[in-house]
């Protein structure tokens, strides 16, 4: 006989039962040790229990106290293992889904079986079915003792399930609700519905949790409105047929509360009134508790226009904000809105790390935040957003880690996190197109730091990290080969953004010969092309303006190329000109799905007059083009004079404004206008740079500094003449709808009117005189694939040009419209 | 077939070991390095592990491989800390960190690592045959993070945030207080601290001019005779014009 409280030292430990585990295992695991002592009842004895019963891997464990021996005693631990699963028959599931269910619950054979095992998978199970919709699952485990073939005792165990019926919510019913109607409360329930034809997208379904948070939302619906004291009695369910259920929610409205007196404390930067106007609300509102915290500090929004930004952009970083109800007499409440302002704080360090590969100063010309101004949050998004738009690094993992905050001194640091990602781009490919194969090769480099070229340790495997692009385009087909290179520097000199790009382009295209179906190489249209230009942001009027200037050249060289477009198959022109534009950009919030804003620009592309100059008599050569007499030779002649210097103005005007309209639709009216002119009217207009009014707007290869310009409803290029227009004018405007505006793809719906129309001569330009369409589509968004869209439009004129218009065209999108 | 080949090829791990030596006595880093690879695990334990880890360590530092024998030597040293090669891996391995290191105007994240693991060596073997190079190496890494903090400070000069580039060269000072740059970044905060004064807003221009002045006297004190002297005078004296018109106003 042993009694609690007596100790005894260990002579020996013994294990036996039903277990598979060396005693030397349980043992050491016990922590029981030869010759210690232990006490009966004791700690040690109790902490074997407990250690060997957490392992999940015995179903009794009994610790005895055997052979006592004056004070000494041997113990004796008992233990049987728990059974191991040997078998598990699923009924009731289709083949495919046993797997998972075996999976997802760890089911395999071995596996221990215990109480606690098939509670979880019951309950897993029902969960499961019925987030889909099963309300009446049920799921039945039973197991079996079986002894294996090496007289081990093992279970099988048989699972069964029930799924019933799917169970739809037939009716949602409200009880105690006065003031605000049961469709009402319905619809603040964003997912648990009621049974519905029209609803297609959201089932039905009952799930718990959902409905859990669904009765919350109905409860802020109500706060929103100021019943501040709404509260949900019961809600309970009951089944209208084996498929269907109704759900009866009982509420407890309370009383409307209006806002009171709204005072401000502690406001030394702001005043009273100014707050005041942010606050947006006054004595007399609807008590709205979730609007008051927006106000105050809307945290879905960084931009938002709320107080706790308003003084977060100001430099008060260490400011507070704490709305107080002071009083609630009646339904009235009165308000302290009490802000701790703090010091205004300052920059002292600002550092970057992660910029493995591109250099500080391609960086830190980029940051808005710099040391010795004063704190602005605003300016903190500006910079993520502004390194994101760089390219350089990963836009999503750009974190500013604020350091060091000071709140005696007003002092912080900043540092930015950047994640290097590649910016250079490898594009070869093969293709059909235009009637033979098409072979491209591109290169850019989008992060390049040309005054590496000549280091041989750069190369890894380009020189990188200066914010320079360069690429290299080659593309060839039977038809024709294409060269262009190009480099741009977005910073020039270092001083100020002035980015200098220039651009160096050949190409070289053949006629095709109808009698051989192929390229007659014997017949060439060579284009040689120089671009250098520059553009700068401007600081007035304000800093969304870009001046830009360019001048550019280009090389034309016929060879034996008779077309319609030309009257010399033989010969040479040179388009020498200098380029001015002026755009303004601020569309804002997202650049795929503006919200508002506007985009304007106007340039002028212009050659040198030469015909005032070099006293060719011009007149003379039209009359005599003119002359029926002349002979085809001849004019070619005459044109070669009239176009070796191409001698042209061209003016391009063109503007689209964002507008919202409701919180989702957006409406974007556009106006654009392009005059392409010539200095000397005997000289005349020169065959290149024209317009091309109507279709997609998807400029393929442009040869000839052509310029397409989209009107849907009517087949690409039908609106002007076969060579061309040199006037035009559009004016369109555009309904847009976003159906999901996600980080991974943005898609739209549009609809438009649009109408416009292309000229050769100024006579018959008639501002009223447009060919109209109307129609709608759809755009798709996603960051590997960019823009992709497709429209349908329908066209309500004729072609002037004498092109047959279909009653409906449909066009592809592909690549960002501007 | 080569020898090498066939052996590479073999099971005989001594005749590896052996050929191994020969290829690293013949400094041939990379046929060495590629049998050395394969024996290292099934010698471990046993007497020529030593060498062995300390060839192979060798190899790759000697191939240009130096966060791999950085992480080699650092290894090295921590299981034979009584060899007699233990100081020169612990150096080699501090090296590595050194060539690891990037180009100033980068993250320098492995300056900073490579200065800690060369200090680190310097305390552990004061008189060690390799202090002179050693300290040549933190000296230079030390001027690359004076050198970017410097250029950065520079760079907001050159892009006229002025006010930026004095509170940058302020840090710079501070944090740097023996840099070698030191007479550089006192002539660039003087000279963003007279674009700010010429350029300023009205109501500020005066307490400028005085900062600016300041930042003169600074300048000349410590560097009577920089290169920069002349210039420095002649906007000195443009300042003092400019703060006279103040002057004579009140």
């Amino acid at each position: 006989q042993v009694e609690d409280g007596e100790t005894y030292l260990i002579k020996e430990i013994n294990v036996t039962g039903n277990t598979n585990f060396s005693a030397q295992t349980i043992i050491a695991y016990s922590k029981l040790r030869k010759d210690e002592e232990i006490q009966v009842g004791g700690e040690k004895i109790a902490n074997a229990v407990k250690t060997l019963w957490k392992s999940n891997l015995f179903s009794s464990i009994d610790i005895y106290i055997t052979n006592i021996d004056g004070n000494t005693a041997n113990l004796e631990i008992n233990l049987s293992d728990l059974p191991e699963l040997k078998e598990l028959s699923i009924i009731g599931v289709k083949r495919g889904k046993k797997d998972e269910i075996i999976n997802e619950n760890k089911l395999k054979p071995g596996q221990k079986v215990t109480e606690n095992l098939i509670a979880t998978t019951k309950n897993y199970l029902t969960n499961k079915y019925r987030k889909k919709g099963y309300l009446n699952t049920k799921v039945r485990i039973t197991t079996s003792e079986v002894v294996d073939s090496v007289e081990k005792e093992r279970v099988n165990m048989r699972l069964v399930l029930d799924q019933g019926e799917k169970v739809k919510i037939k009716s949602i019913n409200f009880d105690g609700n006065e003031k605000i109607a049961d469709k009402k409360l319905r619809k603040a329930m964003k997912h648990t519905k009621q049974k519905n034809f029209i609803r297609i997208l959201k089932r039905s379904k009952y799930i718990e949790d959902d409905f859990r948070e669904d009765l919350v939302s109905v409860i802020d619906y109500y706060k929103e409105n100021g019943y501040r004291d709404a509260r949900i009695i019961s809600d309970s369910i009951s089944y209208v047929d084996d498929k269907t259920i109704s759900l009866d929610i009982k509420v407890e409205e309370g009383e409307k509360y209006t806002f009171g007196k709204i005072s401000f404390v502690g406001n030394t930067v702001y005043s009273d009134q100014q707050l005041s106007n942010l606050l947006g609300l006054k004595e007399g509102d609807t008590y709205n508790g979730v609007e008051l915290r927006e106000r105050i500090a809307d945290n879905s929004n960084p931009d938002a226009n709320d107080i706790t930004n308003a003084y977060q952009n100001w430099g008060y970083m260490f400011s507070s904000i704490n709305p107080v109800e002071v009083s609630a007499e009646g339904n009235v409440i009165d308000m302290e809105i009490r802000i701790s302002e703090g010091k205004p704080a300052y920059y002292n360090n600002v550092t970057v790390v992660g910029n493995d590969v591109t250099n500080d100063h391609v960086i830190y010309r980029e940051i808005r935040t710099r040391p010795g101004e004063l704190y602005r949050k605003s300016e903190i998004i500006r910079t993520i957003r502004e390194l994101g738009q760089l390219g350089f690094f990963d836009a999503q993992q750009i974190a500013p880690n604020v350091k060091n905050p000071n709140p005696v001194d007003g002092t912080l640091d900043i540092e930015y996190s950047v994640v290097e990602q590649g910016s250079s781009q490898i594009q070869l490919q093969g293709g059909y197109g235009g009637g033979g194969f098409i072979g491209t090769l591109g290169l850019s480099f989008n992060n390049f730091a040309i005054k590496d070229i000549f280091k041989k340790d750069a190369y890894k495997p380009v020189p990188r990290g200066d914010g320079q692009s360069l690429a290299l385009r080659l593309q060839a087909s039977q038809y024709y080969q294409t060269y262009s290179f190009s480099f741009s520097e977005p910073w020039l000199g270092g001083k100020k953004p002035y980015q200098l790009s220039s651009s160096l382009s050949y190409s070289r295209q053949f006629l095709y010969d109808s009698s051989t179906g192929s390229a007659d190489k014997s017949k060439s249209f060579n284009i040689t092309g120089l671009t250098v230009g520059l553009s700068t942001r401007l600081a007035e009027p304000d800093d969304y303006f870009l001046l830009s200037q360019a001048i550019s050249f280009q090389h034309y060289n016929l060879k034996n190329y008779s077309t319609s477009l030309f009257t010399f198959g033989d010969g040479t022109s040179n388009n020498l000109s200098y380029t001015i534009g002026l755009s303004r950009n601020n569309l804002y919030t997202d650049p795929i799905y503006p919200t508002g804003g506007s985009n304007f620009s106007v340039s002028a592309k212009f050659s040198f007059p030469y015909s005032l100059v070099n006293g060719v008599d011009y007149e003379a050569l039209a009359e005599e083009r003119a002359d029926s007499n002349t002979t085809a030779e001849r004019i070619s002649e005459i044109d070669q004079e009239r176009f070796k210097w191409l001698e042209f103005y061209k003016i391009k005007f063109k503007a689209d404004w964002y507008q919202a309209l409701t919180k989702k639709l957006v409406l974007r009216p556009s106006i654009e206008f392009g005059f392409l002119g010539a200095y000397n009217s005997d000289r005349g207009v020169i065959p290149f740079e024209r317009f091309f009014l109507g279709g997609d707007g998807l400029a393929n290869y442009s040869l000839d500094g052509r310029e397409v310009v989209q009107l849907r409803g009517y087949p690409n290029q039908s609106l002007s003449d076969a060579d061309g227009g040199s006037i035009y004018n559009k004016f369109s405007l555009e309904l847009r709808y976003p159906i999901t505006l996600g980080a991974q793809a943005k898609i739209y719906a549009l609809s438009f009117l649009e109408a416009g129309s292309s000229v050769n001569d100024f006579k018959d330009f008639d501002p009223f005189k447009l060919q109209r369409s109307a129609g709608f589509g759809l755009r798709i968004f996603m960051p590997a694939f960019g823009l992709l869209g497709i429209d349908f439009g329908h066209a309500f004129d004729e072609s002037p040009y004498g092109t047959a218009v279909k009653n409906w065209e449909t066009h592809f999108i592909i690549g960002q419209q501007f | 077939c080569s020898d090498f080949q066939k052996t590479l090829k073999s099971d005989d791990t001594a005749a590896k070991y052996e050929m191994a030596t020969d290829l690293y006595e013949a400094e041939k880093w990379n046929k060495s390095y590629r049998l050395l690879d394969q024996i290292l695990q099934q010698f471990r334990g046993k007497p020529q592990a030593e060498k062995i880890t300390f060839m192979h360590a060798m190899c790759s530092y000697q191939l240009g491989d130096y966060y791999i024998s950085s992480f080699h030597f650092d290894k090295f040293t921590d299981v034979y800390p009584q060899s007699e090669k233990a100081e020169e891996a612990a150096f080699l391995a501090a090296k590595g960190y050194y060539y690891n290191s990037p180009v100033y105007s980068k993250e320098q994240k492995e300056t900073v690592e490579a200065i800690e693991k060369l200090q680190l060596f310097l305390n552990r073997y004061p008189n060690s045959e390799y202090l002179g190079e050693a300290n040549t190496l933190v000296k230079e890494l030390d001027f690359k993070l004076e050198k970017k903090a410097f250029e950065i400070a520079k760079q907001y000069n050159t892009i006229g945030e002025y006010k930026a580039s004095i509170k940058s060269f302020n840090n710079f000072l501070l944090e740097f207080p023996g840099t070698s740059l030191r007479g550089d970044a006192f002539y660039y905060r003087f000279n963003s601290a007279y674009n700010l004064a010429v350029l300023s807003v009205e109501h500020l221009k005066e307490e400028r001019l005085k900062d600016a002045i300041n930042y003169y006297n600074a300048l000349k004190k410590g560097y009577p005779n920089s290169t920069y002297s002349e210039i420095a005078d002649m906007m000195n004296a443009d300042l003092q014009k400019e703060l006279n018109t103040f002057t004579t106003k009140s």
